[in-house]
Order: C-alpha cells, then sequence, then structure tokens
C-alpha cells in the first residue's frame, strides 16, 4: 500500500472505504520485496528494543503498528508499550495532591513578549491524540476491514462502539491523556489607539475600578488587627537582633512595606514582611523559619558560606578590554617632564652632510661603469646640498602667505624683460564726435577685430537702422549703448604694434557720463582728442564736451594729446577747414595748460579708417603727409612711471574666474607686485593675497606701474572687493580720509557749497568747508587769503570735507562736481 | 523590498554547518551540575570606565560555571548625561530616564537582529523602573540621561540553553545583571542615587527526582526544571525593591513560595550589591590616588 493511498483512505468517505476493500485486500497480499524486506528489519528491531517484553505481543501486532507507522521502530515500540505491554494504570488516587490547576502564569511586573508557555507544561499541553486505529474508527463507526485477518485488537474493536473510548478510563482519567487548554491571548482591554503606554479605560472600565477600589479599601480594615500584630512583633524582632540599624528607619521601612502589603495579608496572614526576612537570612538566624513548607535543612546549609566574595578575575575578554594589568591599580603617573631635545643627539646634525648608504653603493655602481662621470655628478651634487644647507640656515620663519611669493626683485625682472612699452590713451571728444568709431575702425585695421565680426554687428546695425553704428558697437557692447548710440561707460581694448602694447580707453563723450570719463582719463598716460570737423559739430564741440574733457584730462596730469580732427572727408579733405581747427584747437589747449609741443593734429577719417593705420587714398587728401594716427601714438613718449613707489592699483572690475572667487582687474598705478604679495584692499582695511596673475591677458610672477594686472586674490572675501578701491602695499597703506586740502584750479565760481569728488572709479558727496587761499598760477604763491568766493580760471586751496573715507594721498589728482558740471580739479596736498 | 540599508547575506539559500554533538557521537553528555551551594551567586567581575567618552561606563561579568574559566555573561553599560533636554522636549521637572538594553547581534547562540525585538524592549522597560526608584531626579531638572547597556554575550550557557528553550529564565539572569551594571555606571557618571541598585534572581528549581528547592542566580542547565524565578531590584540600604520580575508556574495555593522566592532575590542582589559597591570603592580610590599625585 502506498503512501498516498493510506492518506486517501483517512480522508475519504464512507462509500470509498466499502468499494476500495477489494483493493487494499489485494494490497495487503502482495507487499513489495522492499517492504517485506523492510518489515522483517522492522520486527527484528522492535523485538529487540522490547526485550523481555516482546513476548506480551504477537508479530502479527508487532507488524500491524510497524505497517501503520511505516516501520518507524521507535513510534511502533512506545504504541506497543502503552496499548499491550503497559495499559495505563489508574493512577489518579496518587495525585489528589498535584492535582492543581497547571496553566497559571504569574508576572507581576509586565511581561509582555514572553512566552507564555513552560517548558515544563508543553509537554501536557498538546491535546492527547487517540491512537491510530482509534483516529481512523473516528471516521468509521463500522470497523474498517484493513488489515485482512482478525488481528486481537481489530476483532476487539469491531465489537462495540464503546471500542472508541477504549484505554479511555471512564472517570479517573490518567494525568497524561488530560489535554490543557491554553487561554487565548485576549485583546488588551480599553480603548483603541495610541502608544504602548497603558490602556485608556473607558467610562465603563472606570466606574467599574472605582468600585473595586472601593471595595479593597474596606476590606484589609478586618484584618487591620492581624497586620498590627505582627508589624509588632517584627519590630521588636529586628531591634534585638540589629543594634546598627537605627529605630526610626526600620519604622519606616516596615510601615512602608505594612502599607503595600495589606493586601497580601488577607491572602497569607501572619506572614513576615520581605525585608525582615531577608535581614534574617543575613544574620543566619535559624529560628525565623516560620515558613515550614521549605525543607529547613537545605536552605539553612547552603546560606552558611554566603559571605564569601563573590569576585571573579576577569575573562580574557576584559582582559584584553582593560589592558593586562585591569585589576591592578593604574601606575600613578608620574609629573615629571623630560625637557624637549634631551635625547637628541648633536652627532646627528651632520648626519646628512654625507653621502648615504645608498648614495655610497650607487656611486660605486656607476663608477664600475662610467668611472669619472658619476663622481663629478656626486661633487657637484654635494655642493649643492651644502648650498641649499647654507641657505636653509639663512631662512627665517615668518608669517608666510598661502600662495608662494618667488620673492622676485620685480624692478630688476622688468628692466631685463625688455618687454614692449605699454602706453594706455583715452579717447575723448564732443559726443558724436566718433571716437568709439574711430576706435571700432584702428583695432579692425590692425586685425584685433576680424572683418566677420564687423559685419555680424552691421547686419545688427541695420536692423535697427543705425548701420553706421557698426564700428563703434565693437566697443560699445551694451544692449542700451547700441540701442541709445551713445557710449555710456569706458570701454578697455588692447592692440599692439611693433613697439608698443597701447590700451584704448574708449570715454563717453555724452556730459552725461562725465564720471565714467574721468574714471578712464585717470588710468591713461596721453589722450587723443577726437574733434568732428563738421560744420557747426567742431564750434559747438568747442563749447560743449571738447572744452570740459581737454580741461579734465589736463587736471587729471595728461600732458601729450593727440587731436584727430575727423570726419574730414564730409568736407573734401579740406586743408583750409583742418587748420582752423588747428589753429583754434591750439589757442584753446595751451590756454587749458598743455604745451605746444605735446599737441599733434592727425586728419583722419573715422568711419573709411583714412590716416588712421595706412595712408588715405583719397587723392584729395594728398595735401596730407604727416604721420597716421598709429604713428603718432608710438612716437609719443612714454611717460615715467612711479616704480619704486609703494604699490597703488585701483580696482576697475570684481568678476569670479575660475582660479578665483575674487578676481580683480585694474591698472597698476604705482609700485609693483608679485605672485604671493599679501596686498591691503582699502577702504575695507582688509588683507589679500595675489594667488596668480595675468598681465596683458598672459600669465605673469609680476607686474609693474602702468600695467594692467587681472589679480587672483585668496584669503578675501569678495564683499570686500568694490570697483574703485585702492590695492596697495600693507607695509605702506594708503590712507583713508574724509577731510582734505587741494590746490585746484576753478573751472566755475567756488564757494563754500556741496561738491561730488571724483577720485578715479571712486566719487563721494562732500563739501567745500573752507577756501583758505587764492594762489598764484605760475608761482604758488599766495595772492589772497580768506576769499569768499573763487573766480573761474584762478588757483585756489580748498578744504574739503567728505560724507564718507575715501582712500586718498597726496600727489593725486580730485576732480569736483557740482550739479552735472566740472567746477573744480586739482591736486591733494 | 529587502533591506538595502546593510550588507546582507547571500542571495541563494546556503546551509548552516551542523556539528557533532556529543550525544549523535555517542557519548551520554554529562548535564552540568550546580557546584556551588543554593544561597550563593556566581563569581562577578565588574569595571567602571571602559567607555572613556561616555559619562559614566561599567563593564560586567558573570563567571559560567558549567565551563570554568569561560564567561557566561559579558555587560557593558554605558551613561550619557545628566544633558539637556531638545528644545523640542516639553518642561520636566525632573531627570528623563531613557535605558536602551541591546544584545549585540552575537551574543546568544540564534542570532539577534538590529533592531531592538521584544525581549530588548521588554528589558529595557524592567532597567528603567529599576534604575528610576534609584535615582533622586528632582536634581536635575530640565534634563535627560541615556543608559545603553549592551549585552556582548547572552548566553549563560551556549550548548543547553536553545535546546532546551530556557531563554526566558537567561533574560531574567540577564536583567539583573543589566540593573547591577547600570548602576555602577550611573555612579560613575556621578549621576545623584538614593543608593545602589543591584539585581539579583532567585529561582524555583524541581530537580531530577522531583525535589523541590528555591536557589540563587539559577543557570538554567544546572537544573532539572525551573518552575518560576523572581528577578529584584534592590536598594539595600533603604531596603526598598524599586522592580520585581516574577514568572512562572506555581501553585496558587501556597503563598509561600512567593515570599521565599522574593527574599531569595533580594539576598542575591545583596550579594551583587557587595561587589557592586567593591567595584565603586576601587575606582574612587583610584581617582583619588590619581588626583593626589
Amino acid at each position: 500500500m502506498s503512501r498516498h493511498q493510506e492518506f486517501r483512505s483517512v480522508q475519504s468517505t464512507l462509500d470509498e472505504h466499502y468499494y476500495d476493500d477489494d483493493d487494499y485486500e489485494e494490497e495487503e497480499e502482495e507487499l513489495s520485496a522492499e517492504d517485506q524486506a523492510a518489515m522483517r528489519q522492522g520486527v527484528a528491531d522492535v523485538k529487540a528494543a522490547l526485550g523481555v517484553e516482546a513476548s506480551k505481543v504477537t508479530t502479527k501486532q508487532i507488524e500491524e503498528a510497524l505497517y501503520y507507522y511505516y516501520y518507524d521502530v521507535e513510534k511502533t515500540v512506545h504504541y506497543l508499550l502503552t496499548k499491550f505491554i503497559a495499559p495505563a494504570p489508574p493512577k489518579a488516587a496518587k495525585t489528589t495532591q498535584k492535582a492543581k490547576p497547571p496553566g497559571k502564569h504569574i508576572s507581576c511586573l509586565s511581561s509582555r513578549g514572553a512566552p507564555r508557555h513552560l517548558p515544563g507544561t508543553s509537554s501536557a499541553a498538546t491535546v492527547m491524540m487517540p491512537s491510530p486505529h482509534e483516529s481512523l474508527r473516528l471516521y468509521s463507526p463500522i470497523a474498517i476491514p484493513q488489515f485482512g485477518t482478525a488481528t486481537p485488537a481489530t476483532a476487539m474493536t469491531r465489537s462495540s462502539i464503546s471500542a472508541i473510548f477504549d484505554h479511555m478510563p471512564w472517570g479517573n482519567v490518567p494525568s497524561h491523556r488530560l489535554t490543557v487548554f491554553v487561554e487565548p491571548e485576549r485583546p488588551r482591554g480599553g480603548l483603541m489607539g495610541g502608544s504602548g503606554a497603558a490602556p485608556k479605560l473607558t467610562r465603563m472600565q472606570q466606574l467599574a475600578a472605582a468600585r473595586k477600589k472601593k471595595v479593597a479599601d474596606k476590606k484589609p480594615s478586618s484584618s487591620e488587627d492581624a497586620v498590627d500584630t505582627t508589624r509588632q512583633g517584627i519590630q521588636t524582632l529586628s531591634v534585638e537582633d540589629q543594634p546598627k540599624e537605627k529605630e526610626n528607619q526600620i519604622l519606616n521601612v516596615s510601615g512602608g512595606f505594612g502599607k503595600r502589603q495589606k493586601l497580601s495579608a488577607t491572602q497569607a496572614a501572619g506572614r513576615m514582611p520581605l525585608a525582615e526576612l531577608s535581614r534574617e537570612e543575613r544574620q543566619q538566624d535559624g529560628s525565623s523559619s516560620q515558613h515550614d513548607a521549605m525543607p529547613p535543612s537545605a536552605e539553612q546549609d547552603s546560606t552558611a558560606p554566603e559571605p564569601a566574595p563573590e569576585l571573579a578575575p576577569p575573562s580574557a575578554f576584559a582582559q584584553t578590554l582593560f589592558g593586562v594589568g585591569a585589576h591592578e591599580p593604574a601606575p600613578v603617573t608620574t609629573r615629571q617632564f623630560a625637557l624637549p631635545y634631551m635625547a637628541y643627539c648633536p652627532s646627528l646634525t651632520d648626519a646628512f652632510s654625507k653621502p648615504s648608504p645608498d648614495d655610497v653603493v650607487l656611486t660605486a655602481q656607476a663608477k664600475a661603469g662610467k668611472k669619472t662621470d658619476a663622481a663629478a655628478s656626486s661633487k657637484k651634487k654635494n655642493v649643492g646640498v651644502d648650498a641649499v644647507a647654507h641657505d636653509v640656515k639663512a631662512l627665517k620663519v615668518d608669517d608666510a602667505p598661502l600662495p608662494k611669493s618667488k620673492n622676485l626683485n620685480v624692478l630688476s625682472e622688468y628692466e631685463k624683460s625688455k618687454s614692449k612699452k605699454t602706453a594706455s590713451f583715452v579717447v575723448v571728444g564732443h559726443v558724436d564726435a566718433g571716437k568709439s568709431t574711430m576706435m571700432g575702425r584702428l583695432l579692425l585695421d590692425l586685425g584685433v577685430v576680424d572683418q566677420r565680426t564687423v559685419d555680424k554687428l552691421r547686419k545688427e546695425a541695420e536692423k535697427i537702422g543705425k548701420s553706421s553704428f557698426a564700428l563703434a558697437w565693437v566697443l560699445d557692447q551694451r544692449t542700451e549703448e547700441r540701442a541709445r548710440g551713445v557710449t555710456i561707460d569706458i570701454a578697455t581694448n588692447r592692440f599692439e604694434t611693433d613697439s608698443t602694447i597701447f590700451t584704448i580707453l574708449d570715454a563717453p563723450g555724452h556730459r552725461d557720463f562725465i564720471p565714467n570719463m574721468i574714471a578712464g582719463a585717470s588710468q591713461a598716460d596721453f589722450a587723443i582728442l577726437v574733434i568732428d570737423a563738421g560744420v557747426g559739430a567742431f564750434e559747438s564741440g568747442l563749447k560743449g564736451q571738447t572744452r570740459e574733457h581737454s580741461l579734465l584730462i589736463r587736471s587729471m596730469g595728461v600732458a601729450r594729446v593727440i587731436v584727430a580732427v575727423n570726419k574730414l572727408d564730409t568736407v573734401d579733405w579740406s586743408k583750409e577747414r583742418f587748420d582752423e581747427i588747428t589753429h583754434q584747437v591750439t589757442g584753446f589747449l595751451t590756454a587749458t595748460g598743455f604745451q605746444s609741443k605735446n599737441v599733434s593734429f592727425v586728419p583722419v577719417s573715422g568711419l573709411t579708417g583714412d590716416n588712421l593705420v595706412r595712408r588715405a587714398t583719397d587723392p584729395a587728401a594728398s595735401w596730407y603727409q604727416g604721420p597716421t594716427l598709429v604713428d603718432e601714438l608710438e612716437s609719443s613718449e612714454p611717460t615715467t612711471r612711479a616704480l619704486n613707489k609703494p604699490l597703488r592699483m585701483s580696482i576697475s572690475e570684481v568678476f569670479k574666474t575660475m582660479p578665483s572667487p575674487t578676481t580683480v582687474s585694474g591698472r597698476i598705478d604705482a609700485g609693483s607686485l608679485q605672485v604671493g604679495d599679501a596686498l591691503l584692499v582699502q577702504p575695507s582695511g582688509e588683507k589679500a593675497y595675489v594667488k596668480s596673475m595675468l598681465v596683458d591677458e598672459e600669465p605673469a610672477d609680476w607686474a609693474v606701474a602702468g600695467q594692467n594686472a587681472i589679480l587672483h586674490l585668496s584669503n578675501i572675501d569678495p564683499i570686500h572687493l568694490r570697483v574703485g578701491d585702492i590695492i596697495c602695499d600693507p607695509t605702506h597703506p594708503i590712507q583713508c580720509l574724509d577731510s582734505f586740502t587741494l590746490k585746484a584750479l576753478a573751472f566755475d565760481f567756488l564757494m563754500p557749497m556741496p561738491v561730488d569728488v571724483h577720485r578715479g572709479r571712486i566719487h563721494a558727496a562732500g563739501t567745500i568747508e573752507a577756501i583758505p587761499a587764492i594762489l598764484d598760477k605760475v608761482t604758488g604763491s599766495v595772492t589772497k587769503k580768506k576769499p569768499k568766493i573763487v573766480k573761474p580760471a584762478s588757483v585756489a586751496r580748498l578744504v574739503v570735507k567728505l560724507s564718507t573715507k575715501l582712500p586718498l594721498e597726496a600727489g593725486q589728482r580730485v576732480v569736483l562736481r557740482s550739479g552735472g558740471e566740472t567746477v573744480a580739479a586739482g591736486l591733494l596736498e | 523590498m529587502t533591506d538595502r540599508r546593510r550588507v546582507n547575506g547571500p542571495v541563494g539559500a546556503t546551509l548552516p554547518p551542523v556539528f557533532l554533538t556529543e550525544e549523535v557521537g555517542g557519548q551520554a553528555v554529562d548535564k552540568p551540575t550546580r557546584s556551588r551551594p543554593a544561597g550563593q551567586i556566581r563569581k562577578l567581575y565588574l569595571k567602571n570606565g571602559v567607555t572613556p567618552s561616555a559619562s559614566g561606563s561599567a563593564f560586567l561579568e558573570i563567571e559560567s560555571t558549567s565551563k570554568p574559566g569561560v564567561s557566561g555573561l559579558k555587560l557593558s553599560c554605558t551613561v550619557h548625561g545628566p544633558r539637556s533636554l531638545p528644545k523640542s522636549a516639553p518642561f520636566s521637572p525632573h531627570i528623563i530616564l531613557s535605558a536602551h538594553v541591546k544584545y549585540a547581534s552575537f551574543a546568544t547562540k540564534k542570532r539577534r537582529g538590529y533592531i531592538r525585538d521584544t525581549t530588548e524592549r521588554d528589558l529595557s522597560i524592567h532597567l528603567e523602573t529599576a534604575l528610576r526608584g534609584a535615582i533622586i531626579a528632582d536634581r536635575w531638572p530640565k534634563s535627560g540621561v541615556e543608559i545603553i547597556v549592551s549585552i556582548i554575550e547572552g548566553d549563560q550557557d551556549r550548548e543547553t540553553s536553545a535546546a532546551s528553550g530556557d531563554e526566558i529564565w537567561d533574560t531574567m539572569n540577564v536583567l539583573s545583571g543589566c540593573v547591577t551594571v547600570a548602576s555602577a555606571a550611573l555612579a560613575d557618571a556621578g549621576i545623584d542615587c538614593v543608593d545602589t541598585v543591584a539585581g539579583g534572581v532567585s529561582a524555583l528549581v524541581v530537580g531530577e527526582d522531583g525535589s523541590e528547592a528555591v536557589v540563587v542566580d539559577p543557570v538554567p542547565s544546572e537544573h532539572g526544571r525551573i518552575a518560576a524565578a523572581c528577578c529584584v531590584a534592590y536598594l539595600p540600604t533603604r531596603e526598598e525593591v524599586t522592580n520585581l520580575w516574577f514568572k512562572g508556574n506555581l501553585d496558587s495555593s501556597n503563598g509561600q513560595w512567593y515570599t521565599d522566592l522574593v527574599q531569595r532575590g533580594i539576598q542575591a542582589s545583596l550579594s551583587a550589591n557587595r561587589v557592586l559597591v567593591g567595584s565603586l570603592t576601587e575606582t574612587a580610590r583610584q581617582t583619588l590616588a590619581t588626583a593626589s599625585s
């Protein structure tokens, strides 16, 4: 019979059993060879296991049981033992005392998550299953002719229905057949929700609890007397035995316990409080054993050796944790400290003066190959080492900045470099004189800007109907500049000729943007004054910004002026017109203070580019054979630079770049600097270091006055850097002043009044506080003290007070403006 | 979703190594028997200052009797605090005690998880109750103290306890150790306490022959069966029990056993307390010695 049929026989209905009977019979006859072998082996095993008892069962019974348990010898033996050999004796009488209700679990405090089952009770907890035969019989009241031949067991069961309860005595059920019902876990009471804290009680539960408490409070009063008597007894006991302990303490303790014990005292009256018992235990007082349930001998004996020290030696783990001598007191730390370098051996100083063992070996190896070379090189190396050692000794430690300085002598480097001369010039002139267009043309002709760019700009300019502005847009790059067709801020560009690098500062001509023009002029070595040769335009310019600009550039210290007479193509290159302009402008410029040798005139056409870089192709312009504009620029004497003065550099731009988030650009007015130098930024007074720098868009190690440098600074926050700030040498810082005296040339009437003070890029509001004197124009001697008013074109000494502090120092050129007009310009004293 | 935060085991099924026990080998294993008297606890090793970075710390070992030299229980406790409560916490007129008990994943024969399971949370609550009675909480308003007990080795006897299913009794022993070591660490941290609190365990054991006896500090594998056990946290000078955990299957009609168990638990706690006081004295002596020299 196969397993699955066996399974089916249990599961199937009664009818099927009937129909299957024949099959069973047949299959029973034909046990397979393996099964028969297993059966034989099993019978032998079972008999061996039963030993003497084997005689009490027949082989048939064994076989049947084996068959049923599928040759499981152990189970078969157990089954046979319980069923035939030693049927359960009626032993209920023996265990009267033990018939306590088991399965009662006690946990005084919460024991959530702890298994409810006790190991001892677990076996009894499983419901006692009837023997396999019985289980089958439960399904079929009529005996199933499963095993064919009538065995004694099956014959017996077949006889009556009471056989179902075979081996189940009526009454006096043996304890091992009793089932234990495990109480299912009840849902905790109270309202739903909340955390794992004590459950909230419903209104009903609260009422019930209150009632319960009331009852509980009433109860103890009945047994109050009993408790009191015990308490008194305890007190007498303890006082006698424990003279050390203070009485009030005991009272407290027993009182406390007494309260807590009220409930338990009712259940177990006359029992001692726990603390008292424990104390007695400590004293090894044998007489205190009121509890007779304990086996007294075992307990009292065991407590006797109790005060032995419970200290254990540390385990290997603990020893590792605390170190080897963990159980010993830590060694007392010494308070004496050895002086540093006490163990330093002076002979170590020359340890590296000799070649190292490796060097010796390498030299020897090299000698084997090429003798002379190696020796020479090692000697040379040693010399080098000595020199370095000497240098190291000479070094002194100072608070070196982060970027390393090469400590170059910048001035000698500059002399050695023999680089091209650098010069910057400002292009000034009346509005719409064609300054930007002329410079755009110049850049185009010099190849700085390619034709494609200009074509593109021209296309864009045509779109808004200003095709003639295309060249000007090379420099005027802002959208509003292009829309309005005027230059607003200084535009810088760079070009170089064979001998000189020029920086163009294209200044705005419009009167509204004079402050920007001043900023540009302050950076320039010389100026190009552009004059519109057109009829009427020249005249209006001479009254307008041509005049103001020339005054300003003169007062900003620009000595050389190249006058570009522009737009001569509109007057057919008329020589008369050129001469007339030359005449008028020369007179005007000399009056302003320019020396005539420093003023030169070039007739040009900015739009076509005639006489800018190349000579004019127009035959009408053939009368001019003088130098072109570029020739004039190159011939301009470079001004002497204040190289030896302390560093001054005005910031014209602050921006972010990859090398440094704080990059500034500007022109170095005086002095020199190099990579790694510490710098001071005024007026913020913050220190910074030069991380690296670009001069003329090339990485450089140093820069000198006159050069336009881009500095990558470090160790400074960008908020301390503003356009117009002065970068200076921290050892010779520029002072921040809010009041200064200047010798000024008045362009307008001056009196104590509010003015705008312009100095390079920076400007601030201020007032003329006092006019101490009017000075002689030529000699500078005082002609009049404390005038009320200063007339135009006279020189006066002024005291100006500023609203904010500005970095200013003597020798700087300052422009005073008021109401949109330049009123004075002068030198700081 | 699978647990992505940790390095998990291999995806495929693996066969755990099965070691032959003595039973399979044919020799009958000799069951360890209790060698010490019923009223004596096992030897302890207690040391303060195991974690220098914590405010207070202690390390406790209980030697296991089944294999001499091999320590059965190893606990490490760190106390952080008292420190101010976070701004978000509501005002508290007394110190807020938070106890965390965590088995190391390798502490028991059956590996423990990383997240605290119910047993560990249960132990934490018991420990917190036990310590709350000892700390003078009013001294530290608006502050909190964290007590973290790491159970480095938790099995009493790695060979038998898991097999016989009596981890619950081990848990009691662990709790008593936790109380003792936490008290030492609290004292090390300098947190004001009314007394040192120490834990003690007693059990009603049923021998092979059916004889019943109450013993202190039971090792489950040494006894035939443990019918009930009781873990007590006790303040000796004040004679107060701060925490009592009673568990087991006792005849409710005979209340004698309850009293007896508690009493024996107190006795065990007193013994542990002696070690605790000794360790603290030693620590204090060393501190004074280093301070004076």
